[in-house]
């Protein structure tokens, strides 16, 4: 089926710039198998971001235990709560904002949504789509971080092979560039 | 002589306390804007802003249309805009250079290469 290998493709883009993006900010994150993980017992976050234009539609989640997204927090550690909430939000836009980037040269263009997150103790997701998608599953300092992406592509939707010199080229992160 | 003021407009409370920190400590002051309205009203009201560092992807105003408002705004004019934001499409670029904005930084940044951004656009801070 066309719609299962774009969602695969897909799947694989933004899991290789999540893993980007964590590797950045200095973690050494490992794909783990995607199993069904028992309910964090302490603190968690869950933060979303939504995406789309007139064929693909989605969403991605980024869900761990409030510990974890600390350490992955680039400030020094004097954070509240609120403050990790607010981190969480950045860190999927900007993993789905990298996954945007990635889209261009494949001539896939879509808007995002801004970022929301919540925090609960005992936070598992579980997913509207059936049969529901495997989530992304990273593996950092003994911690998982869970990334669920959710897509509903119209009909004639492709995704290309490979990306295309032809197509546009997004800044990469970290550029600036002064006009 | 008083320090120069820099904007910071983002949604985010983690990266405006990280351009903070960037640049507090090189002597900027910093101002805070949750969101494009919260970013225009600051341009309007705080005439001493040297430079705004701006998201695109915002509630209530995003990036691009903040730089719409103020570019449409007599106070607002002379206000050199940086946009920074994950976002890195050429398409989205030549619209904000299109509307006045004078650079464009992908996140995340480097703060040392965010502060001599600033340094070329603002100038010293003070």
């Amino acid at each position: 089926m066309p719609g299962d290998s774009n969602q695969a493709r897909l799947a694989d883009i933004l899991s290789q710039c999540t893993s980007e993006l964590l590797a950045d900010l200095g973690a050494r994150p490992e794909r783990t198998e995607p199993r069904r993980q028992p309910p964090s017992t302490g603190q968690g976050i869950a933060a979303f971001s939504g995406f789309g234009n007139s064929e693909l539609r989605g969403s991605f989640t980024l869900v761990g235990p409030s510990e974890l997204f600390a350490r992955l927090h680039p400030l020094p550690p004097t954070m509240t709560p609120r403050d990790l909430a607010d981190w969480a939000c950045e860190l999927v836009n900007q993993s789905v904002g990298r996954f945007r980037n990635r889209l261009l040269a494949y001539g896939v263009n879509v808007a995002l949504s801004v970022p929301q997150s919540a925090l609960a103790e005992r936070l598992r997701l579980s997913s509207s789509l059936r049969p529901a998608p495997a989530p992304i599953r990273f593996s950092i300092d003994d911690m998982v971080l869970e990334g669920w992406l959710e897509l509903e592509m119209e009909s004639g939707f492709r995704l290309a092979e490979n990306p295309s010199a032809e197509q546009a080229v997004a800044l990469r992160e970290g550029s600036i560039v002064l006009f | 002589m008083s320090k120069k003021s820099v904007l910071i407009v983002d949604d985010s409370l983690t990266v405006r306390q990280q351009v903070m920190l960037a640049l507090a400590s090189a002597g900027y002051r910093i101002l805070e804007a949750c969101d494009g309205r919260e970013g225009v009203d600051a341009v309007r009201s705080h005439t001493e802003i040297a430079m705004v560092l701006c998201d695109l992807n915002m509630p209530n105003m995003n990036g691009l249309e903040f730089l719409d408002t103020i570019k449409g705004d007599s106070a607002g004019l002379p206000v050199p805009v940086v946009m920074l934001t994950t976002d890195g499409s050429p398409d989205l670029i030549a619209r904000a250079k299109r509307a006045g904005a004078k650079g464009w930084i992908v996140k995340p940044f480097q703060p040392d290469l965010l502060l001599a951004a600033v340094r070329r656009i603002a100038g010293d801070p003070s």
